[in-house]
Order: structure tokens, then C-alpha cells, then sequence
């Protein structure tokens, strides 16, 4: 069933398979140890893939902001103590809506690329700009490195303006 | 093998790592579990111990675990490698370095036995290879993999073929022509590779240019010479070398 309506986003960014996969191993390990922990993380990852398998649609963006938290304390469970989070609120984001998961999307490839590349702690830093996001990943533990930055232009997809 | 398996489990994320850990110390035909967070760890331990298998993450930092995989190929005597992911198009290239297993995340209590079941019959086939006479070219007993990833020409990707779906493979330079029952294809594997990794399912080396899946062969004809052409299902025939022939016709007649 296509869910798309006249100015909605023709694109909806994949899931990856690899992720989920992962995320239910970690869920997995905690079964035994930590039951409470485990129902926690399947909960999130029922979270995720509902916002992301109901089709094409804008969000707003609390909608969209709270996604990008569960994917990251999603990836906190996969790799516990290894990444800090600091999030904008959703009073500095643009007021425009957004394409679900567009976000998120391209966050979730920078980070999957940092931890494939480093090992230790990161820090994920979303910012608001005025039309955009910037992302800054970085070790908190070596300060003065350079990390990597992304600025995540916001809205595209649900302008029509992304093929 | 004289007790369970020793396995080395080898993941960077540490829940997915505790997860197979306890999958594995819950299972019956496992003695020892270490787990290691990289692959250079995963080596310290390779230096300090002799494990059975690796269970081995894809992706890792620093080391990936298909370059961990390649690397071990060059030990004399090297692990079994099974590989875990949550990568399912992984697998082509798990088969290229002759990964025995492979496993997708969140692995399931069956699907993990029946790897670690892999193992042993591995293990077993390594330890009756050590012990068994040498030089009459009998069989070996070792277990080896049952697919093979081939080049495809159509898209240049890899293909997946099956050892028992193979007649034979012929020499190519330092590529082998694969000839099976959905085509031809190359191989960049030189013959005489493929005659270790192949001789526990069933394949005969009978010429300098030949590897022979003897299940597929129909008829040995003798022929004047002393040489001889083994005729298969689809008719091919196939060169014999001299000094092959008696050692073929034994192990086509035992």
C-alpha cells in the first residue's frame, strides 16, 4: 500500500538490516541478566521500526527529534558506556516538518561509519541551525582532535526537493 | 578431539559478544569459551592457545574480521572459522575464505548447534588427517566446505555454487574453470589449491589440468597408452594421467 499524499517525501530512507540485527542480539544478551533491560530495548526497537515501516510521511519535528534519541540509546545498548549523546530540544529545531527518519538516517551512517572506523568513547552532538542540523562526532577523551562534522539540511525530502 | 571444543568468540560490541559467549558455554559440545573485542586481540590469544574454532564478527574496527579470516589462512594449522553478522550479504565473501559456517545475529540455539556440530566434524576430519597414512592418495577425511563462491560474469558479481553440483574444474593459469550443472565459471583459486580444500567431498586430482568430482563420473575407459578418459554424466570426457589411472580405479572401485 503506498501511503504517499501529494508533497510528501518520495523517498523513505532504508533500515538497515545490519543494525536491527545487532540491536536484537544485544536485547538478547540481557534476557538473563538484566530482563528489564532487554524488554527496554526491544521496546525502543518497536519504537524505531514503527516510525520508520508506516511509509513515506512527514513527521513533526518532536517526532522525528525523539526517533533520532531512540536510535541513539538503541546503539548506547549495543555499545554500553562507549557513547555520550547531547541533543538539541525541541523548542530550537526548525518548525517545519520533516520526512521520517531523514534525520536520523544520515546520523545513523555517520555514526555506524565512526564505530566501524574507532574504537573507545564518542561523543554524538546534534545541534540546531536555522535551516539545518550539524553533527559532530568526536572522542571526548582527546580533546583538540579533530572529529567529524555533517550538516544535515532539514526538510528536504519533505519540500519534494529530494528525487 | 578428546574433550569439547575450545572456541574463541571475537566481537567488538560487547552485548552481542556476552550473547554468543553464553549461547556457546550453554551448549553441551563446548568445553572452553574466550572472547576477545578485536581482532589483535583475538590474535594474543591465537599465540597463547589453540582454540578449535573462531566464532568472528564481520565488522570491526581496525581488523576486519574477513582480514582476520585471510590471515589465518597462513597458519599451518588454523582455526575453523565461523562467521557472525548482521550482515546477511555477507556470506559470499564468508565462502571465499573458506569460512566453515555463517551465522546471522541474533543467533539461534539451532542454528548455533548445528555450526558447532560443524566444528566437530572438522576437528575430527583435521585429527584422522594427522594419524592416517600418507601418499596413496586415499581420500581425506576432513571436512571441507560444501559451496564456493565463483566469479559470475553475468554482473560481476559473485555466485554461490555448490560442491556437488561441480564435474570438474580445470586448470586456467592460476584461476580454475568451474564446470557445473548451472554453467561455467572462474575461479581465482589455482587447482592445485582446490585439490586440498576439495579432497574430503569427493574430488580426484587425475591430470595436471583436472580436478575430478568423482560422484559425477560414469565410466573409465582405458586407452592404449597406459592413460585412460573418465567419462562423466554429461558425456565430457576427461583426461587421465598415466600414473593416475590405478589410483583412480581403486577409489572408483572401493
Amino acid at each position: 500500500m503506498d501511503h504517499r499524499t501529494p508533497g510528501q517525501s518520495p523517498d523513505v530512507p532504508t533500515v538497515s538490516v545490519h543494525f536491527v540485527n545487532n540491536v536484537l542480539a544485544a536485547a538478547a544478551s540481557y534476557i538473563e541478566e538484566d530482563p528489564d533491560t532487554a524488554r527496554d530495548v526491544l521496546a525502543e526497537l518497536g519504537s524505531f521500526l514503527s516510525h520508520r515501516l508506516r511509509g513515506p510521511r512527514t513527521v513533526s519535528p518532536a517526532e522525528e527529534l525523539d526517533h533520532v534519541g531512540v536510535y541513539l540509546r538503541l546503539e548506547q545498548a549495543r555499545f554500553p558506556g562507549r557513547i555520550e549523546v547531547e541533543l538539541p530540544t525541541v523548542s530550537e529545531l526548525p518548525s517545519t516538518p520533516v520526512g521520517a527518519g531523514e534525520i536520523q538516517a544520515p546520523l545513523s551512517e555517520a555514526v555506524s561509519r565512526w564505530m566501524g572506523a574507532h574504537t573507545g568513547q564518542v561523543r554524538v552532538a546534534l545541534r540546531a541551525r536555522e535551516d539545518a542540523l550539524d553533527l559532530q562526532l568526536d572522542r571526548p577523551d582527546a580533546p583538540g582532535e579533530a572529529g567529524e562534522r555533517l550538516r544535515i539540511p532539514w526538510g528536504l525530502a519533505a519540500a519534494g526537493r529530494v528525487a | 578431539m578428546t574433550s569439547g571444543l575450545a572456541i574463541l568468540a571475537v566481537d567488538d560490541e560487547p552485548r552481542a559478544l556476552t550473547d554468543i559467549k553464553r549461547l556457546l558455554e550453554t551448549s553441551a559440545s563446548v568445553e572452553r569459551v574466550a572472547t576477545a573485542t578485536s581482532a589483535k586481540e583475538a590474535l594474543v590469544y591465537l599465540s597463547g592457545g589453540r582454540y578449535d574454532a573462531l566464532f568472528l564478527d564481520v565488522a570491526m574496527p581496525e581488523i576486519e574480521g574477513m582480514a582476520l579470516a585471510r590471515l589465518l589462512r597462513r597458519f599451518a594449522d588454523p582455526p575453523a572459522v565461523v562467521f557472525l553478522t548482521g550482515h546477511p550479504d555477507a556470506a559470499v565473501e564468508a565462502f571465499e575464505v573458506q569460512a566453515l559456517d555463517f551465522l546471522v545475529k541474533p543467533v539461534t540455539r539451532e542454528r548455533l548447534e548445528a555450526a558447532l556440530g560443524r566444528v566437530e566434524q572438522h576437528v575430527r576430519g583435521a585429527e584422522a588427517a594427522k594419524t592416517a597414512p600418507s601418499g596413496d592418495g586415499a581420500e581425506s577425511p576432513a571436512a571441507g566446505p560444501d559451496v564456493v563462491a565463483v566469479d559470475n560474469p553475468k554482473g560481476g558479481g559473485k555466485r554461490l555454487v555448490r560442491l556437488e553440483t561441480i564435474s570438474f574444474a580445470q586448470a586456467n593459469g592460476d584461476y580454475a574453470r568451474i564446470v557445473c550443472e548451472d554453467g561455467r565459471f572462474l575461479l581465482r583459486t589455482p587447482l592445485s589449491q582446490l585439490e586440498k580444500d576439495w579432497a574430503a567431498t569427493g574430488f580426484a586430482r587425475v591430470h595436471r589440468a583436472y580436478l575430478v568430482n568423482l560422484k559425477h563420473a560414469v565410466e573409465l575407459r582405458a586407452q592404449l597408452n597406459g592413460t585412460a578418459v573418465l567419462i562423466m554424466r554429461d558425456d565430457t570426457e576427461i583426461p587421465v594421467a598415466r600414473r593416475n589411472v590405478a589410483a583412480l580405479r581403486r577409489r572408483l572401485h572401493a
